[in-house]
Protein backbone atom coordinates (compact mmCIF):
# COMPACT_ATOMS: atom_id res chain seq x y z
CA UNK A 1 0.00 0.00 0.00
CA UNK A 2 1.40 3.48 -1.32
CA UNK A 3 2.21 5.67 1.99
CA UNK A 4 0.71 9.07 1.50
CA UNK A 5 2.61 11.30 3.41
CA UNK A 6 0.35 14.66 3.75
CA UNK A 7 3.16 16.32 5.32
CA UNK A 8 4.97 16.67 2.24
CA UNK A 9 2.21 18.57 0.75
CA UNK A 10 1.05 20.62 3.83
CA UNK A 11 0.69 23.72 1.46
CA UNK A 12 -1.57 21.91 -0.94
CA UNK A 13 -3.81 20.27 1.62
CA UNK A 14 -4.14 22.33 4.84
CA UNK A 15 -5.03 21.04 7.79
CA UNK A 16 -8.74 21.61 9.54
CA UNK A 17 -9.98 20.01 5.88
CA UNK A 18 -10.90 16.90 4.33
CA UNK A 19 -9.61 16.08 0.67
CA UNK A 20 -10.92 13.47 -1.66
CA UNK A 21 -8.24 12.45 -4.85
CA UNK A 22 -9.32 13.30 -8.17
CA UNK A 23 -10.76 10.85 -10.34
CA UNK A 24 -8.63 10.60 -13.96
CA UNK A 25 -10.14 9.20 -16.48
CA UNK A 26 -8.31 5.69 -17.31
CA UNK A 27 -10.39 4.17 -19.59
CA UNK A 28 -13.85 2.31 -18.72
CA UNK A 29 -14.47 -1.45 -18.79
CA UNK A 30 -14.96 -3.22 -22.04
CA UNK A 31 -17.98 -5.29 -21.01
CA UNK A 32 -20.48 -2.61 -20.21
CA UNK A 33 -22.58 -5.52 -19.43
CA UNK A 34 -20.04 -6.35 -16.45
CA UNK A 35 -19.84 -3.26 -15.57
CA UNK A 36 -23.46 -2.47 -15.30
CA UNK A 37 -23.67 -5.42 -12.73
CA UNK A 38 -20.96 -4.17 -11.14
CA UNK A 39 -22.71 -0.56 -10.42
CA UNK A 40 -19.85 1.66 -12.30
CA UNK A 41 -18.04 1.49 -15.39
CA UNK A 42 -14.56 3.10 -13.42
CA UNK A 43 -12.82 0.20 -12.44
CA UNK A 44 -10.81 1.91 -10.28
CA UNK A 45 -13.97 2.89 -8.64
CA UNK A 46 -15.01 -0.81 -7.83
CA UNK A 47 -14.50 -1.58 -3.84
CA UNK A 48 -16.90 -4.50 -3.28
CA UNK A 49 -18.20 -5.93 -0.22
CA UNK A 50 -16.53 -9.05 0.58
CA UNK A 51 -18.40 -9.71 4.12
CA UNK A 52 -15.14 -11.09 5.52
CA UNK A 53 -11.69 -10.04 6.86
CA UNK A 54 -10.06 -12.64 5.07
CA UNK A 55 -10.23 -13.26 1.77
CA UNK B 1 -34.08 -13.46 -23.25
CA UNK B 2 -36.16 -12.97 -26.35
CA UNK B 3 -35.63 -9.86 -28.55
CA UNK B 4 -37.42 -6.86 -26.54
CA UNK B 5 -36.11 -8.19 -23.29
CA UNK B 6 -32.80 -8.63 -24.48
CA UNK B 7 -32.98 -4.37 -25.96
CA UNK B 8 -34.46 -3.23 -22.96
CA UNK B 9 -31.47 -4.64 -21.26
CA UNK B 10 -29.05 -3.08 -24.24
CA UNK B 11 -31.30 0.25 -23.17
CA UNK B 12 -30.18 -0.63 -19.70
CA UNK B 13 -26.80 -0.77 -20.13
CA UNK B 14 -26.01 1.87 -22.52
CA UNK B 15 -28.03 4.30 -20.37
CA UNK B 16 -26.55 3.44 -16.92
CA UNK B 17 -22.99 4.25 -19.19
CA UNK B 18 -24.57 7.49 -19.92
CA UNK B 19 -25.44 8.29 -16.41
CA UNK B 20 -21.97 7.34 -15.15
CA UNK B 21 -20.10 9.27 -17.67
CA UNK B 22 -22.69 12.23 -17.03
CA UNK B 23 -21.93 12.76 -13.18
CA UNK B 24 -18.31 11.88 -14.32
CA UNK B 25 -18.69 15.01 -16.60
CA UNK B 26 -20.26 17.23 -14.05
CA UNK B 27 -16.27 17.15 -12.09
CA UNK B 28 -14.55 17.00 -14.99
CA UNK B 29 -16.40 19.20 -17.44
CA UNK B 30 -13.61 19.75 -19.59
CA UNK B 31 -12.22 16.20 -19.85
CA UNK B 32 -12.58 15.58 -23.75
CA UNK B 33 -11.87 11.94 -23.84
CA UNK B 34 -14.81 11.49 -21.56
CA UNK B 35 -16.90 14.11 -23.51
CA UNK B 36 -16.58 11.54 -26.34
CA UNK B 37 -17.55 8.49 -25.29
CA UNK B 38 -20.73 10.63 -23.08
CA UNK B 39 -21.81 11.79 -26.89
CA UNK B 40 -20.89 8.49 -28.32
CA UNK B 41 -23.34 5.93 -25.77
CA UNK B 42 -25.49 8.81 -25.96
CA UNK B 43 -26.21 8.54 -29.33
CA UNK B 44 -26.73 4.93 -29.18
CA UNK B 45 -28.89 4.90 -26.21
CA UNK B 46 -31.31 7.97 -28.10
CA UNK B 47 -31.07 5.54 -31.14
CA UNK B 48 -32.23 1.95 -29.16
CA UNK B 49 -34.57 4.38 -27.41
CA UNK B 50 -36.17 5.14 -30.78
CA UNK B 51 -36.25 1.86 -32.60
CA UNK B 52 -37.56 0.66 -29.22
CA UNK B 53 -40.41 2.94 -28.48
CA UNK B 54 -41.62 1.90 -32.24
CA UNK B 55 -41.16 -1.74 -32.21
CA UNK B 56 -42.39 -2.40 -28.58
CA UNK B 57 -43.47 0.44 -25.91
CA UNK B 58 -42.66 4.11 -25.54
CA UNK B 59 -39.60 4.02 -23.22
CA UNK B 60 -40.59 7.92 -22.74
CA UNK B 61 -43.78 9.53 -23.38
CA UNK B 62 -42.42 12.19 -25.81
CA UNK B 63 -41.86 9.11 -27.62
CA UNK B 64 -45.54 7.74 -27.15
CA UNK B 65 -47.10 8.78 -30.43
CA UNK B 66 -50.67 6.76 -30.36
CA UNK B 67 -53.43 5.87 -32.89
CA UNK B 68 -56.14 4.83 -31.51
CA UNK B 69 -54.82 3.23 -28.22
CA UNK B 70 -52.61 5.74 -25.71
CA UNK B 71 -49.35 3.62 -25.92
CA UNK B 72 -48.14 5.34 -23.18
CA UNK B 73 -50.59 4.42 -20.45
CA UNK B 74 -50.52 0.75 -22.10
CA UNK B 75 -46.51 0.24 -21.35
CA UNK B 76 -46.11 -2.37 -18.97
CA UNK B 77 -45.25 -1.01 -15.04
CA UNK B 78 -41.09 -1.67 -14.79
CA UNK B 79 -41.79 -2.73 -11.46
CA UNK B 80 -43.38 -5.47 -11.29
CA UNK B 81 -40.68 -7.54 -12.49
CA UNK B 82 -40.88 -11.52 -13.58
CA UNK B 83 -44.34 -11.59 -12.67
CA UNK B 84 -44.92 -8.12 -14.46
CA UNK C 1 -37.66 19.45 -13.71
CA UNK C 2 -37.98 15.78 -14.57
CA UNK C 3 -38.88 13.52 -17.41
CA UNK C 4 -39.32 9.25 -16.33
CA UNK C 5 -38.52 6.62 -18.07
CA UNK C 6 -40.46 3.71 -17.90
CA UNK C 7 -37.77 0.79 -16.98
CA UNK C 8 -35.84 0.73 -13.74
CA UNK C 9 -32.39 1.97 -13.34
CA UNK C 10 -31.44 -1.71 -12.64
CA UNK C 11 -34.08 -4.67 -12.97
CA UNK C 12 -35.66 -6.06 -10.13
CA UNK C 13 -36.86 -9.98 -10.43
CA UNK C 14 -37.64 -11.36 -7.36
CA UNK C 15 -39.21 -14.66 -7.88
CA UNK C 16 -39.86 -15.52 -4.08
CA UNK C 17 -41.51 -13.29 -1.49
CA UNK C 18 -40.14 -13.05 1.76
CA UNK C 19 -41.39 -10.96 4.35
CA UNK C 20 -39.00 -11.19 6.71
CA UNK C 21 -36.38 -9.81 5.27
CA UNK C 22 -38.87 -7.40 3.27
CA UNK C 23 -38.76 -5.45 6.79
CA UNK C 24 -34.78 -4.96 7.25
CA UNK C 25 -34.87 -3.92 3.52
CA UNK C 26 -37.31 -1.26 4.14
CA UNK C 27 -34.80 0.90 5.75
CA UNK C 28 -33.34 1.65 2.32
CA UNK C 29 -36.50 2.65 0.91
CA UNK C 30 -37.59 4.86 3.86
CA UNK C 31 -34.90 4.80 6.29
CA UNK C 32 -32.96 7.11 7.88
CA UNK C 33 -30.22 6.75 5.20
CA UNK C 34 -32.19 5.21 2.97
CA UNK C 35 -32.79 6.28 -0.78
CA UNK C 36 -35.69 8.83 -0.32
CA UNK C 37 -33.28 11.28 2.43
CA UNK C 38 -30.73 11.00 0.07
CA UNK C 39 -32.78 12.46 -2.82
CA UNK C 40 -34.65 14.64 -0.57
CA UNK C 41 -31.22 16.13 0.93
CA UNK C 42 -29.59 16.45 -2.45
CA UNK C 43 -32.50 18.23 -3.95
CA UNK C 44 -32.93 20.40 -1.30
CA UNK C 45 -29.04 21.58 -0.74
CA UNK C 46 -29.44 22.36 -4.38
CA UNK C 47 -30.89 25.64 -4.38
CA UNK C 48 -28.40 27.59 -1.81
CA UNK C 49 -25.76 25.98 -3.25
CA UNK C 50 -23.42 28.81 -4.90
CA UNK C 51 -21.07 27.30 -7.46
CA UNK C 52 -23.21 25.98 -10.90
CA UNK C 53 -20.99 22.68 -10.86
CA UNK C 54 -22.22 21.69 -7.67
CA UNK C 55 -25.56 22.60 -8.07
CA UNK C 56 -25.50 20.56 -11.12
CA UNK C 57 -23.67 17.78 -9.39
CA UNK C 58 -26.51 17.57 -6.63
CA UNK C 59 -28.96 17.98 -8.92
CA UNK C 60 -27.64 14.83 -10.76
CA UNK C 61 -27.26 12.87 -8.02
CA UNK C 62 -30.67 13.63 -6.00
CA UNK C 63 -32.27 12.32 -9.70
CA UNK C 64 -30.06 9.45 -9.54
CA UNK C 65 -31.36 8.81 -6.70
CA UNK C 66 -35.02 9.13 -7.36
CA UNK C 67 -34.42 5.94 -9.31
CA UNK C 68 -33.03 4.18 -6.40
CA UNK C 69 -35.43 5.41 -4.19
CA UNK C 70 -37.71 3.58 -7.24
CA UNK C 71 -35.93 0.29 -7.36
CA UNK C 72 -35.74 -0.22 -3.81
CA UNK C 73 -39.57 0.59 -3.60
CA UNK C 74 -40.27 -2.43 -6.30
CA UNK C 75 -37.69 -4.66 -4.24
CA UNK C 76 -40.08 -4.13 -1.03
CA UNK C 77 -43.38 -4.62 -3.41
CA UNK C 78 -41.49 -7.48 -5.19
CA UNK C 79 -40.74 -8.92 -1.57
CA UNK C 80 -44.41 -9.11 0.00
CA UNK C 81 -46.62 -9.63 -2.87
CA UNK C 82 -49.32 -11.95 -2.84
CA UNK C 83 -48.36 -13.08 0.99
CA UNK C 84 -50.77 -15.05 2.90
CA UNK C 85 -51.63 -14.23 6.23
CA UNK C 86 -50.49 -17.09 7.43
CA UNK C 87 -46.95 -15.87 5.87
CA UNK C 88 -48.10 -12.59 7.54
CA UNK C 89 -48.54 -13.56 10.72
CA UNK C 90 -45.78 -15.67 10.92
CA UNK C 91 -43.14 -13.35 9.57
CA UNK C 92 -43.71 -10.51 12.02
CA UNK C 93 -44.87 -8.47 9.08
CA UNK C 94 -48.04 -8.21 10.80
CA UNK C 95 -47.40 -4.45 12.65
CA UNK C 96 -46.56 -3.28 9.35
CA UNK C 97 -49.55 -4.84 7.33
CA UNK C 98 -52.16 -3.67 9.86
CA UNK C 99 -51.60 0.24 9.60
CA UNK C 100 -50.48 -0.76 5.20
CA UNK C 101 -51.99 -3.93 4.30
CA UNK C 102 -49.03 -4.71 1.57
CA UNK C 103 -48.84 -0.73 0.34
CA UNK C 104 -45.50 0.27 0.44
CA UNK C 105 -44.79 2.94 2.72
CA UNK C 106 -41.81 4.89 3.87
CA UNK C 107 -40.40 3.79 7.23
CA UNK C 108 -36.96 2.69 8.65
CA UNK C 109 -37.02 -1.13 9.65
CA UNK C 110 -37.30 -0.46 13.13
CA UNK C 111 -40.61 1.71 12.48
CA UNK C 112 -40.00 5.24 12.73
CA UNK C 113 -41.48 7.11 9.81
CA UNK C 114 -39.34 9.07 7.20
CA UNK C 115 -38.87 12.43 8.21
CA UNK C 116 -36.82 15.50 6.92
CA UNK C 117 -34.86 15.19 10.64
CA UNK C 118 -32.87 12.34 9.26
CA UNK C 119 -31.29 14.86 6.55
CA UNK C 120 -30.06 18.36 7.02
CA UNK C 121 -30.10 20.99 4.45
CA UNK C 122 -27.47 23.39 6.19
CA UNK C 123 -26.77 26.36 3.65
CA UNK C 124 -23.48 26.34 3.46
CA UNK C 125 -21.82 24.53 0.83
CA UNK C 126 -18.61 22.59 2.73
CA UNK C 127 -21.06 21.59 5.69
CA UNK C 128 -23.72 20.46 2.75
CA UNK C 129 -20.80 18.43 1.74
CA UNK C 130 -19.48 16.57 4.22
CA UNK C 131 -23.24 15.96 4.91
CA UNK C 132 -23.56 14.27 1.27
CA UNK C 133 -20.07 12.43 1.68
CA UNK C 134 -21.26 11.06 4.92
CA UNK C 135 -24.66 10.13 4.06
CA UNK C 136 -23.07 7.96 0.85
CA UNK C 137 -20.99 6.52 3.16
CA UNK C 138 -23.95 5.76 5.53
CA UNK C 139 -26.04 4.15 3.00
CA UNK C 140 -23.41 2.03 1.72
CA UNK C 141 -22.61 0.56 5.10
CA UNK C 142 -26.69 -0.17 5.59
CA UNK C 143 -26.08 -2.44 2.31
CA UNK C 144 -23.34 -3.94 3.46
CA UNK C 145 -25.92 -4.80 6.41
CA UNK C 146 -28.29 -6.11 3.60
CA UNK C 147 -25.66 -7.98 1.88
CA UNK C 148 -25.01 -10.07 4.64
CA UNK C 149 -28.95 -10.84 4.97
CA UNK C 150 -29.10 -11.88 1.42
CA UNK C 151 -26.38 -14.15 0.81
CA UNK C 152 -28.84 -16.81 -0.96
CA UNK C 153 -31.11 -14.58 -2.32
CA UNK C 154 -29.42 -13.79 -5.86
CA UNK C 155 -32.41 -12.09 -7.04
CA UNK C 156 -32.19 -9.90 -4.27
CA UNK C 157 -28.72 -9.41 -4.11
CA UNK C 158 -27.94 -8.66 -7.78
CA UNK C 159 -29.42 -4.80 -7.34
CA UNK C 160 -28.25 -4.73 -3.81
CA UNK C 161 -25.02 -4.89 -4.94
CA UNK C 162 -25.63 -2.08 -7.75
CA UNK C 163 -27.24 0.12 -5.45
CA UNK C 164 -24.22 -0.29 -2.88
CA UNK C 165 -21.60 0.32 -5.57
CA UNK C 166 -23.73 3.46 -6.80
CA UNK C 167 -22.89 4.84 -3.17
CA UNK C 168 -19.39 4.30 -3.53
CA UNK C 169 -19.36 6.59 -6.79
CA UNK C 170 -21.53 9.38 -5.27
CA UNK C 171 -19.05 9.67 -2.62
CA UNK C 172 -15.69 10.07 -5.09
CA UNK C 173 -18.06 12.57 -6.70
CA UNK C 174 -19.40 14.65 -3.86
CA UNK C 175 -15.54 14.52 -2.80
CA UNK C 176 -14.99 16.29 -6.20
CA UNK C 177 -17.46 18.98 -5.74
CA UNK C 178 -15.54 19.15 -2.71
CA UNK C 179 -12.55 19.86 -4.35
CA UNK C 180 -13.95 22.42 -6.38
CA UNK C 181 -15.32 24.31 -3.59
CA UNK C 182 -12.00 24.39 -1.71
CA UNK C 183 -10.45 25.64 -5.09
CA UNK C 184 -12.95 28.71 -5.34
CA UNK C 185 -11.88 29.79 -1.30
CA UNK C 186 -9.28 30.66 0.43
CA UNK C 187 -7.05 27.46 1.53
CA UNK C 188 -5.61 29.92 4.05
CA UNK C 189 -8.92 29.78 5.75
CA UNK C 190 -11.93 28.19 4.17
CA UNK C 191 -14.27 28.62 7.10
CA UNK C 192 -13.50 32.80 6.59
CA UNK C 193 -16.97 33.15 5.25
CA UNK C 194 -19.71 31.18 3.88
CA UNK C 195 -19.62 31.92 0.38
CA UNK C 196 -23.32 31.02 -0.09
CA UNK C 197 -24.36 33.70 2.40
CA UNK C 198 -21.96 36.58 3.35
CA UNK C 199 -21.82 39.77 1.12
CA UNK C 200 -18.50 41.66 0.06
CA UNK C 201 -19.17 45.40 1.79
CA UNK C 202 -18.61 46.78 -0.92
CA UNK C 203 -20.18 45.11 -4.31
CA UNK C 204 -23.27 43.41 -2.80
CA UNK C 205 -22.30 40.34 -4.44
CA UNK C 206 -22.09 37.48 -2.84
CA UNK C 207 -20.14 35.18 -5.45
Amino acid sequence: MQEFRLDEHSEQFPVAMAYVPWQRFEGIYEDLEKAYCIGTIFPELNKPFTGGRCV
Amino acid sequence: MNNKDQMLRDIGIVGFTVTELALYLDTHPHDRNAIEYFNHYNRIKTQLEKEFSKKYFPIRVDLAESNQEWRWGAAPLPWEGVCG
Amino acid sequence: MWSYERRLEFPVNIKEPNAQLAQAIISQYGGPDGEMGASMRYLSQKFATPYKEVAGLLNDIGTEELAHLEMMGAIVYQLTRNLSMDEIEKSGFDKYYVDHTLGIWPQAAGGIPFNACEFQSKGDIITDLFEDMAAEQKARSTYDNILRLVKDCPDVAAPIKFLREREVVHFQRFGEALRITQDKLDAKNFYAFNPGFDRCEDCGCKK
